[in-house]
Protein backbone atom coordinates (compact mmCIF):
# COMPACT_ATOMS: atom_id res chain seq x y z
CA UNK A 1 0.00 0.00 0.00
CA UNK A 2 1.03 3.61 0.18
CA UNK A 3 3.82 3.99 2.49
CA UNK A 4 5.22 7.79 2.29
CA UNK A 5 2.81 10.56 1.41
CA UNK A 6 3.82 14.19 0.57
CA UNK A 7 1.52 16.92 1.84
CA UNK A 8 2.57 20.18 -0.46
CA UNK A 9 0.71 22.86 1.34
CA UNK A 10 1.25 26.84 0.61
CA UNK A 11 -0.53 27.94 3.59
CA UNK A 12 -3.98 28.75 2.34
CA UNK A 13 -6.99 27.26 3.64
CA UNK A 14 -7.53 25.10 1.09
CA UNK A 15 -3.93 23.49 1.06
CA UNK A 16 -4.68 22.93 5.16
CA UNK A 17 -7.88 20.90 4.37
CA UNK A 18 -5.81 18.59 2.07
CA UNK A 19 -3.37 18.30 4.42
CA UNK A 20 -6.04 17.07 7.16
CA UNK A 21 -7.25 14.78 4.74
CA UNK A 22 -3.62 13.39 3.63
CA UNK A 23 -3.08 13.41 7.42
CA UNK A 24 -6.10 11.22 8.33
CA UNK A 25 -4.94 8.93 4.89
CA UNK A 26 -1.70 8.59 6.30
CA UNK A 27 -2.95 7.26 9.63
CA UNK A 28 -5.55 4.78 8.17
CA UNK A 29 -2.29 3.57 6.30
CA UNK A 30 -0.08 3.44 8.91
CA UNK A 31 2.34 5.65 6.65
CA UNK A 32 4.97 8.29 6.70
CA UNK A 33 4.64 12.07 5.84
CA UNK A 34 6.39 15.01 4.85
CA UNK A 35 5.21 17.87 4.37
CA UNK A 36 6.50 20.21 1.89
CA UNK A 37 6.36 24.14 0.79
CA UNK A 38 7.76 26.06 -1.61
CA UNK A 39 9.06 29.51 -1.91
CA UNK A 40 10.28 31.58 -4.47
CA UNK A 41 14.20 31.62 -4.94
CA UNK A 42 16.19 34.43 -4.27
CA UNK A 43 16.05 37.12 -6.78
CA UNK A 44 19.32 39.60 -7.23
CA UNK A 45 18.04 41.57 -9.62
CA UNK A 46 14.46 43.65 -10.52
CA UNK A 47 14.09 45.01 -13.98
CA UNK A 48 17.80 45.35 -14.67
CA UNK A 49 18.65 47.06 -10.99
CA UNK A 50 20.19 45.66 -8.44
CA UNK A 51 17.52 45.50 -5.46
CA UNK A 52 19.13 46.96 -2.29
CA UNK A 53 20.42 44.74 0.96
CA UNK A 54 17.47 46.25 2.72
CA UNK A 55 15.22 45.05 0.15
CA UNK A 56 16.56 41.99 0.24
CA UNK A 57 17.00 41.20 4.09
CA UNK A 58 13.01 42.52 4.14
CA UNK A 59 11.84 39.86 1.37
CA UNK A 60 14.16 37.06 3.28
CA UNK A 61 12.43 38.14 6.65
CA UNK A 62 9.29 38.04 5.18
CA UNK A 63 9.62 34.53 3.60
CA UNK A 64 11.45 32.95 6.74
CA UNK A 65 7.93 34.33 8.45
CA UNK A 66 5.60 32.82 5.83
CA UNK A 67 7.27 29.34 6.16
CA UNK A 68 7.27 29.04 9.75
CA UNK A 69 3.41 30.39 9.83
CA UNK A 70 2.83 27.47 7.05
CA UNK A 71 5.05 24.54 8.62
CA UNK A 72 3.04 25.35 12.12
CA UNK A 73 0.26 25.04 11.02
CA UNK A 74 1.20 21.68 9.38
CA UNK A 75 2.25 20.46 12.45
CA UNK A 76 -0.82 21.63 14.80
CA UNK A 77 -2.31 19.47 11.93
CA UNK A 78 -0.26 16.76 12.76
CA UNK A 79 -1.02 17.00 16.65
CA UNK A 80 -4.67 16.95 16.01
CA UNK A 81 -4.54 14.36 13.87
CA UNK A 82 -2.39 12.20 16.55
CA UNK A 83 0.50 11.56 13.75
CA UNK A 84 3.87 12.43 13.14
CA UNK A 85 5.04 14.90 10.05
CA UNK A 86 8.29 15.92 9.05
CA UNK A 87 8.55 19.31 7.40
CA UNK A 88 10.32 20.75 4.67
CA UNK A 89 10.93 23.87 2.93
CA UNK A 90 12.13 24.23 -0.75
CA UNK A 91 12.76 27.19 -2.69
CA UNK A 92 11.95 27.48 -6.77
CA UNK A 93 10.26 29.22 -9.12
CA UNK A 94 8.79 26.70 -10.24
CA UNK A 95 6.63 24.52 -7.32
CA UNK A 96 5.73 21.59 -9.18
CA UNK A 97 8.82 21.20 -9.70
CA UNK A 98 10.25 21.35 -6.12
CA UNK A 99 7.30 19.13 -5.65
CA UNK A 100 8.11 16.09 -7.51
CA UNK A 101 11.81 16.56 -6.84
CA UNK A 102 11.02 15.53 -3.62
CA UNK A 103 9.15 13.03 -4.04
CA UNK A 104 11.93 11.10 -5.31
CA UNK A 105 14.33 12.10 -3.53
CA UNK A 106 12.37 11.24 -0.55
CA UNK A 107 10.98 8.12 -1.99
CA UNK A 108 7.41 8.94 -1.77
CA UNK A 109 4.89 6.79 -3.27
CA UNK A 110 1.45 9.37 -3.39
CA UNK A 111 1.21 12.87 -3.24
CA UNK A 112 -1.78 14.34 -1.53
CA UNK A 113 -2.61 18.48 -2.67
CA UNK A 114 -5.09 20.56 -2.94
CA UNK A 115 -6.96 21.33 -6.57
CA UNK A 116 -6.13 25.11 -5.86
CA UNK A 117 -3.79 26.98 -3.89
CA UNK A 118 -3.03 30.79 -3.35
CA UNK A 119 -4.51 32.27 -6.58
CA UNK A 120 -8.08 30.83 -5.78
CA UNK A 121 -10.68 29.06 -7.48
CA UNK A 122 -11.27 32.04 -9.90
CA UNK A 123 -11.73 30.87 -13.61
CA UNK A 124 -9.78 27.90 -13.28
CA UNK A 125 -11.41 24.20 -12.55
CA UNK A 126 -7.56 23.01 -11.52
CA UNK A 127 -5.03 25.13 -10.12
CA UNK A 128 -2.30 25.73 -12.01
CA UNK A 129 0.63 24.01 -10.21
CA UNK A 130 -1.54 20.97 -9.25
CA UNK A 131 -2.01 20.57 -13.13
CA UNK A 132 1.51 20.55 -13.28
CA UNK A 133 2.18 18.18 -10.92
CA UNK A 134 -0.60 15.84 -12.19
CA UNK A 135 0.91 15.99 -15.65
CA UNK A 136 4.45 15.62 -14.56
CA UNK A 137 4.57 12.90 -11.56
CA UNK A 138 5.79 9.67 -12.14
CA UNK A 139 3.93 8.75 -8.68
CA UNK A 140 -0.03 8.89 -7.67
CA UNK A 141 -1.85 12.19 -6.92
CA UNK A 142 -4.96 12.11 -5.14
CA UNK A 143 -6.45 15.60 -5.51
CA UNK A 144 -8.85 17.21 -2.88
CA UNK A 145 -11.18 19.63 -3.06
CA UNK B 1 -11.63 8.31 6.12
CA UNK B 2 -12.48 7.38 2.46
CA UNK B 3 -15.97 5.08 2.43
CA UNK B 4 -16.71 4.11 -0.44
CA UNK B 5 -14.37 4.26 -3.69
CA UNK B 6 -15.54 4.31 -7.29
CA UNK B 7 -12.90 2.29 -9.60
CA UNK B 8 -13.74 2.95 -13.14
CA UNK B 9 -12.28 0.51 -15.47
CA UNK B 10 -11.55 0.33 -19.22
CA UNK B 11 -10.01 -2.98 -18.99
CA UNK B 12 -6.57 -1.60 -20.24
CA UNK B 13 -3.60 -2.79 -18.34
CA UNK B 14 -2.84 0.25 -16.34
CA UNK B 15 -6.83 0.20 -15.24
CA UNK B 16 -5.49 -3.16 -14.33
CA UNK B 17 -2.97 -2.55 -11.86
CA UNK B 18 -5.28 0.74 -10.55
CA UNK B 19 -7.77 -1.53 -9.74
CA UNK B 20 -5.79 -3.84 -7.85
CA UNK B 21 -4.00 -1.03 -6.07
CA UNK B 22 -7.70 0.40 -5.13
CA UNK B 23 -8.77 -2.96 -4.20
CA UNK B 24 -5.48 -2.88 -1.06
CA UNK B 25 -6.38 0.44 -0.15
CA UNK B 26 -10.20 -0.13 0.05
CA UNK B 27 -9.19 -2.99 2.33
CA UNK B 28 -6.92 -0.60 4.30
CA UNK B 29 -9.67 1.39 4.97
CA UNK B 30 -12.09 -0.73 5.49
CA UNK B 31 -14.32 1.08 2.74
CA UNK B 32 -16.58 -0.57 0.03
CA UNK B 33 -15.73 -0.33 -3.83
CA UNK B 34 -17.75 0.21 -6.70
CA UNK B 35 -16.56 -1.21 -10.03
CA UNK B 36 -17.82 1.08 -13.25
CA UNK B 37 -17.48 0.16 -17.09
CA UNK B 38 -18.20 2.80 -19.42
CA UNK B 39 -18.85 1.99 -23.01
CA UNK B 40 -19.16 4.39 -26.06
CA UNK B 41 -22.50 4.53 -27.45
CA UNK B 42 -22.52 2.17 -30.59
CA UNK B 43 -22.13 4.10 -33.92
CA UNK B 44 -22.40 1.97 -36.91
CA UNK B 45 -22.58 4.40 -40.25
CA UNK B 46 -24.50 7.54 -40.35
CA UNK B 47 -27.60 5.96 -42.11
CA UNK B 48 -28.92 3.42 -39.02
CA UNK B 49 -31.67 2.88 -40.51
CA UNK B 50 -30.00 0.55 -43.38
CA UNK B 51 -27.67 -1.76 -40.58
CA UNK B 52 -29.94 -5.15 -40.64
CA UNK B 53 -31.32 -5.79 -36.99
CA UNK B 54 -29.08 -9.03 -36.71
CA UNK B 55 -25.86 -6.60 -36.71
CA UNK B 56 -26.84 -4.46 -33.99
CA UNK B 57 -27.83 -7.20 -32.07
CA UNK B 58 -24.09 -8.65 -32.14
CA UNK B 59 -22.87 -5.16 -31.67
CA UNK B 60 -24.58 -4.59 -28.42
CA UNK B 61 -24.38 -8.05 -27.36
CA UNK B 62 -20.30 -7.81 -27.85
CA UNK B 63 -20.46 -4.39 -25.90
CA UNK B 64 -22.22 -5.79 -23.11
CA UNK B 65 -19.54 -9.12 -22.97
CA UNK B 66 -16.52 -6.66 -23.16
CA UNK B 67 -18.29 -4.31 -20.12
CA UNK B 68 -18.71 -7.82 -18.33
CA UNK B 69 -15.37 -9.21 -18.76
CA UNK B 70 -14.03 -5.92 -17.30
CA UNK B 71 -16.56 -5.97 -14.29
CA UNK B 72 -15.49 -9.20 -13.61
CA UNK B 73 -11.77 -8.89 -12.85
CA UNK B 74 -13.43 -6.27 -10.54
CA UNK B 75 -15.47 -8.09 -8.72
CA UNK B 76 -12.34 -10.91 -8.89
CA UNK B 77 -9.77 -8.59 -7.64
CA UNK B 78 -12.13 -7.50 -4.80
CA UNK B 79 -12.65 -11.25 -3.72
CA UNK B 80 -8.74 -11.71 -3.62
CA UNK B 81 -8.65 -8.47 -1.82
CA UNK B 82 -11.44 -9.47 0.34
CA UNK B 83 -13.29 -6.20 -0.20
CA UNK B 84 -17.15 -5.35 -0.72
CA UNK B 85 -18.03 -4.73 -4.01
CA UNK B 86 -20.71 -3.75 -6.75
CA UNK B 87 -20.31 -3.18 -10.51
CA UNK B 88 -22.26 -0.98 -12.75
CA UNK B 89 -21.89 -0.53 -16.79
CA UNK B 90 -23.02 2.87 -18.38
CA UNK B 91 -23.07 3.82 -22.02
CA UNK B 92 -22.06 7.11 -22.73
CA UNK B 93 -19.69 8.91 -24.81
CA UNK B 94 -18.38 10.61 -22.48
CA UNK B 95 -17.07 8.51 -19.67
CA UNK B 96 -16.44 11.32 -17.15
CA UNK B 97 -20.16 12.43 -16.83
CA UNK B 98 -20.68 8.63 -16.08
CA UNK B 99 -18.15 8.10 -13.97
CA UNK B 100 -19.33 11.73 -12.09
CA UNK B 101 -22.57 11.14 -12.74
CA UNK B 102 -21.95 7.42 -10.65
CA UNK B 103 -19.99 8.81 -7.93
CA UNK B 104 -22.56 11.25 -6.93
CA UNK B 105 -25.64 8.65 -7.35
CA UNK B 106 -23.61 6.31 -5.18
CA UNK B 107 -22.00 7.90 -2.04
CA UNK B 108 -18.91 7.34 -3.37
CA UNK B 109 -16.25 9.68 -1.56
CA UNK B 110 -12.87 8.60 -3.34
CA UNK B 111 -12.73 8.07 -7.09
CA UNK B 112 -9.56 6.52 -8.07
CA UNK B 113 -8.51 5.63 -11.62
CA UNK B 114 -5.81 5.34 -14.15
CA UNK B 115 -4.25 8.56 -15.07
CA UNK B 116 -4.37 7.16 -18.64
CA UNK B 117 -6.46 5.07 -20.76
CA UNK B 118 -7.15 2.76 -23.49
CA UNK B 119 -5.91 5.16 -26.27
CA UNK B 120 -2.34 5.15 -23.76
CA UNK B 121 0.53 7.68 -22.86
CA UNK B 122 1.54 8.29 -26.92
CA UNK B 123 1.91 11.87 -26.32
CA UNK B 124 -0.46 12.51 -23.49
CA UNK B 125 0.85 13.49 -20.10
CA UNK B 126 -2.49 12.64 -18.84
CA UNK B 127 -5.34 11.14 -20.23
CA UNK B 128 -8.10 12.95 -21.92
CA UNK B 129 -10.98 11.50 -19.31
CA UNK B 130 -9.35 11.73 -16.28
CA UNK B 131 -8.32 15.30 -16.80
CA UNK B 132 -12.35 15.57 -17.58
CA UNK B 133 -13.08 13.83 -14.09
CA UNK B 134 -10.51 15.77 -12.29
CA UNK B 135 -12.16 19.45 -13.51
CA UNK B 136 -15.70 18.91 -13.09
CA UNK B 137 -15.88 16.95 -9.47
CA UNK B 138 -15.77 17.66 -6.13
CA UNK B 139 -15.09 14.23 -4.84
CA UNK B 140 -11.64 13.86 -4.02
CA UNK B 141 -9.67 11.62 -7.24
CA UNK B 142 -6.93 9.60 -7.12
CA UNK B 143 -4.85 9.26 -10.16
CA UNK B 144 -2.99 6.43 -10.75
CA UNK B 145 -0.08 5.93 -12.14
Amino acid sequence: MFTHLLLPTDGTHLSRAAIRKGMLLAKALNARLTAITVIPEEHHQLYQADITTQAKQETERHYRAEVERRLAAVHKEAGDAGVRCETLCERSDHPYEAIIAAAGKYNCDLIVMASHGRRGVTGLLIGSETQKVLTHSKIPVLVVR
Amino acid sequence: MFTHVLLPTDGSKLSEETIRKGMGLARSMNARVTGLSVLPKLRYFNYESEIPAGIKDEAARKCRETAETHLAFVRKAAEEAGVICQTASEIDDQPYEAIIRTAEKRGCDLIMMASHGRRGVKGVLLGSETQKVLTHTKIPVLVYR
